[in-house]
Formats: structure tokens, sequence, C-alpha cells
């Protein structure tokens, strides 16, 4: 008996799991092969295939995908650059890292009409929110609220490589960027994936920014897959929708356990 | 040390460019209406017509020639709109913060003490959902909703927030470095499992618990996907989405309107820096 008693603890959290987010998860998978919620036939894959023709669909995966390869690599390495300057800053530390983490904060609406204004008259002679640049404009603004959140995980992983290594390599003559090769990157390895994994699910939310700036029509190189699910909620076209997000947590799932496992062999190497 | 200097100098540089935001929000929100306007207006006057100009550029200004405390005294007094938005915002995060605070501590506990063989096949699906994007969650969410026919209200956003899979996770990682003899100590003095959980865990929980509720107060200060999904009603939307919309007709006032709003998540990063570094680091799947 005592060893359920752990349950009664678990008991309320479940509950409200299974309620909020299991059960209908489920029935929408469910949604997903059946050409009506209430009433409807079952349709199998047709659902899948109408999603996967509609141009619309096919749009917002493809800039989503643009962005997340162009987004989630810059700002990995800028804030592993920056991490590596911040490391040996001493006192003024804490300082760096306010820094970097105060865009994390700022709620987005907030930023909405200063980034209005930054890429809103032709700066340069570039339409920055309504041409091909518009990818340009998200990814600065991107990069500028989730650097610190990267930062902060290179930091703990940089601090927890040990002083000996670099201490040992030093008296062996090695130089920055053998230093760097050799010690601060293969131990880096591990929190770089959990930093990938992070990055990746950050930039999802993207959208936030890019709707606020942009509304729900934006210029087609920026129109991502949240744009069709949003836009689709507001029909509620139930066959699309649940169709959509049980490809999506699908692939999202499959991406998250080839990560988790990268990370579990980077770490035991 | 001149490489050092070196490294500080562009730290600097680069720290600027980040603050360039905030500064001019906070700086301009001191602006008289007219200064604002005549600034940052790009539509062309009649005066521009008359003069030729064709297209007006934009800059910004940090500081402002006059300074006034008059859009704070619109936005905080004079009209009941803006503070009617704030309390908005609160009655979502409040109760959301509070609420996956309590259930989140409760549900680790659990996860901790329960010797149950197959409760780590249970945490990996709460991982997974805590792992999707919130558009993958968001028609689950309405589904529920439905069911429970709060669509139009902010309980649709709340509960689910309460629920949510992040709160366990964090929690329970921060669990992971209370040591395991204070729980031993515990139970060879006789103290039952809430006993525990009263007087070990929930005193050394205290940073963690600070790192979530800051955490899940940033997050649903900022709410826009769910607010703009389950909010038709212009009076029940939070801030975010409505300084969006503020942009073209009163634009003196979105700098203050914006300072008030961004003052709240400030606080919480000025009084406690180190607990959301932390949070991050929890975060960090390990």
């Amino acid at each position: 008996m005592n060893k359920h008693k752990g349950l009664l603890f678990i008991l309320p959290g479940l509950i409200g799991f299974a309620l909020f987010y299991i059960i209908p998860f489920i029935v929408s998978v469910g949604y997903s092969f059946m050409s009506r919620p209430v009433g409807g036939d079952f349709v199998g894959l047709r659902n899948y295939i109408d999603l996967l023709q509609s141009p619309a669909y096919r749009l917002g995966f493809r800039n989503t995908m643009v962005f997340m390869g162009l987004s989630v690599p810059l700002n990995m390495a800028f804030s592993l650059g920056l991490a590596l300057l911040i490391k040996n800053t001493g006192q003024y530390k804490p300082l760096y890292i306010l820094i970097f983490l105060i865009p994390l904060v700022i709620p987005s609406g907030a930023m909405v009409f200063f980034w209005r204004v930054l890429f809103g008259s032709n700066r340069l002679g570039i339409d920055w929110l309504n041409s091909e640049y518009a990818m340009i404009t998200v990814l600065i603004i991107f990069v500028w609220k989730n650097l610190g959140f990267n930062l902060v995980l290179f930091l703990s992983g940089l601090s927890n490589i040990p002083k000996t290594y670099y201490e040992a390599a030093k008296m062996d003559g090695a130089g920055g960027f053998r230093i760097f090769c050799n010690i601060t990157f293969p131990n880096l390895l591990p929190i770089s994936v959990i930093v990938l994994l992070m990055s990746i699910i950050n930039s999802f939310k993207v959208f936030r920014e890019v709707y606020l700036l942009m509304g729900a029509y934006p210029h087609e190189s920026v129109y991502m897959l949240q744009h069709f699910m949003n836009n689709n909620f507001f029909s509620l076209n139930y066959p699309r929708l649940t169709a959509a997000t049980t490809l999506f947590s699908l692939v999202m799932v499959v991406l998250t356990w080839g990560l988790l496992r990268l990370e579990r062999r980077t770490s035991h190497v | 040390m001149s490489k050092t200097l070196l490294i500080n100098a562009f730290l600097v540089v680069i720290g600027f460019v980040f603050l360039f935001p905030l500064l001019v929000t906070v700086t301009n929100s001191f602006m008289p209406e007219q200064e604002i306007l005549l600034h940052y207006r790009t539509d062309l006057s009649l005066f521009d017509r008359i003069h030729g100009i064709e297209e007006r550029s934009v800059f910004f200004r940090l500081i402002p020639q006059n300074i006034t405390l008059a859009q704070y005294r619109i936005v905080l007094f004079d009209s009941p709109l803006f503070l009617m938005l704030l309390v908005n915002s609160m009655r979502m995060t409040v109760p959301v913060v509070l609420g996956s605070l309590i259930i989140s501590l409760l549900t680790a506990y659990g996860f901790t003490c329960w010797r149950w063989k197959y409760k780590e096949i249970l945490f990996f699906i709460y991982i997974v959902v805590m792992l999707m994007p919130l558009q993958a969650v968001l028609v689950p969410n309405f589904i529920v909703a439905d069911w429970l026919g709060i669509t139009r209200s902010h309980w649709a956003i709340i509960l689910p927030g309460i629920f949510a899979p992040f709160g366990t996770f964090l929690m329970r990682q921060s669990m992971k470095g209370i040591p395991a003899e204070c729980y031993e100590a515990a139970q060879i003095d006789g103290a039952n499992e809430l006993g525990i959980f009263t007087y070990i865990v929930i005193p050394q929980m205290k940073s963690g618990m600070t790192a979530l509720a800051m955490l899940v107060f940033i997050e649903y200060w900022n709410v826009v996907e769910q607010a703009v999904i389950f909010i038709r009603d212009f009076n029940m939307e939070p801030l975010s989405v409505f300084l969006s919309r503020i942009a073209d007709g009163r634009m003196g006032v979105i700098f203050a309107a914006s300072s008030v709003y961004m003052l709240f998540p400030f606080l919480w990063l000025f009084a406690g820096q180190e607990h959301l570094e932390k949070g991050i680091e929890l975060s960090g799947l390990k």
C-alpha cells in the first residue's frame, strides 16, 4: 500500500494533464481520420492527402523549414561566440548576461511598434516587411529575442569543463584555436545537442512576433505553418486542423527522440 | 591586458545594440505627443506635400527634446481601457503561475516518491507533450474548452496553463538537487510523505519554485496565440494583442503603454536574475 502513496500526489496533476492534453490529443488524432468530427465517416488518410496537396500548407511547411534551417544555426553560432567571449569577463559577467536576457522577458507586444518603425520606412531602399526580405527581418528579431536563452545554456556548459584541462593544454603549449578544437568543442557537444533541441522548440515561438508585426496574412515568404493552423482555426476546419496537428506532433516526436539519442551518445564519448 | 579591454569594448557595443529597442521605448515614453508624431508618423502631411516631400524617413530619437509624464498620465489615469487590459493580463497570468506552482510541486514530488515500475514511461509522455509546439497543443486545448463550454473565456487559457507539463518537468529536475539522505533521515524519524513534502521538499525548492514562477509569468504575460484563438471580445484581450493594434490611431501613448507593460517582467528579472538563469539551465533536458 505504502508503495503507491506517491500516486496521491500525482493524481490532481495527472487528471488535469489527461483531461487537457492526453485525452483531447487522442480524440484529435481520431478526428483526423474522419470527414467531420460529429457524425462523420471514416475517410482513412484522405484528410492527410488533402492537407499535403493544399498549397497554403506546403507554403507554410516550406517556410517553417527554411526559417528553422537558418535561425537555429545562426542563433547557436552567435550565442556560442558570445558565451566564449563572456566566459572570462569576471565581475562584469552577470551584467552581460543580464543585457542578453532582457529581450527574452520583454513581451512581444511591447516591441511591435519599435520593429514597425525600424523596418517600416523603406530603410536602405528595401521594403523589410512586405518583400522577400521579410525573412531577414524575422531572423533578426528571432536572434535578438532568443540569444540569451542559448547563451545561459552554453555558459553553464562551459563552466562545467574542468579548468585543469585548459591548464594542461597550456602547459603543452597549445594555442587558442587548438584548445577550442580539442577541449572546448568536444566537451561542449552534449550541451550543444540540448541547445539545438531547445532552439528548434523556441524557433516555433517566432510566430508571435510575425503575427503581431505582419498579421494573419504576411508576405508569402514568411507565411509559416503556424499561420496555416491559426487561419484554419477561424473556419474551425477540424479535418485539416487535426491532420496538421497529428503530422506536426509526429515529426516532433521523431525529431526529439533522435536528438535525445544523439545527446546520450555524445555524452558517453 | 589589452585583449580583455577589446573583448569588453566589443561586448559593450553589442550590448548597446541589443538594448537599443528597450532604450528607445523607455526614453520616448517621456516624449510629448507632438514630438512623437513629428518623428514617427510615416504618412505624408499637407506640409510635406507643399514642400514636395514624397517619402518620410523615420529615425529613432534617443533623447527627447521635452520631457513630460503626459503619456503615462493618459495611459494610467485618463482612459480606463489600458488599465482594464492590464487587469486582463493579470487575470490570466496570476492564476496560471499560482496554479502551476502547486500542481507541479505535488506532481513532481509524486514522481519522486512513487515506486511504480512504469512511472518513467508516464513521465516520458509529459516530456513529449512539453516539447510540442504551441500550435500542436492548441487543437486539443480547443476540443476540451469546447466540451467544457469555456471557449470564449479566460479559463480556456488558464486551465491548460496550470496543467502544462513544463512545470512538472522543471520541478522534478529541480528536486533532483535534494540529496537522498534528506528523505532517508526524515523517514527514520518517522515522517510520512506529507511531512517530508512540507518540511523537507518545499523549503529546499524555493529557488526552483521562483525559477518556475518567473518562466511561467514571462510566458503568460506575453500570451498571444491562445488569446487570438480563444478571446473574441476586445474587452477581454490581454495587453500583448492590443498593443500590436494600437500603432496607427494613438501613436502618442504607445511607448508609455509598452513601458508599463514591460515593467512587470523586468521587476522579476532584476529581483532574481540568477533564478531565471537557473530556470533556463534546468529546462535544458538532461
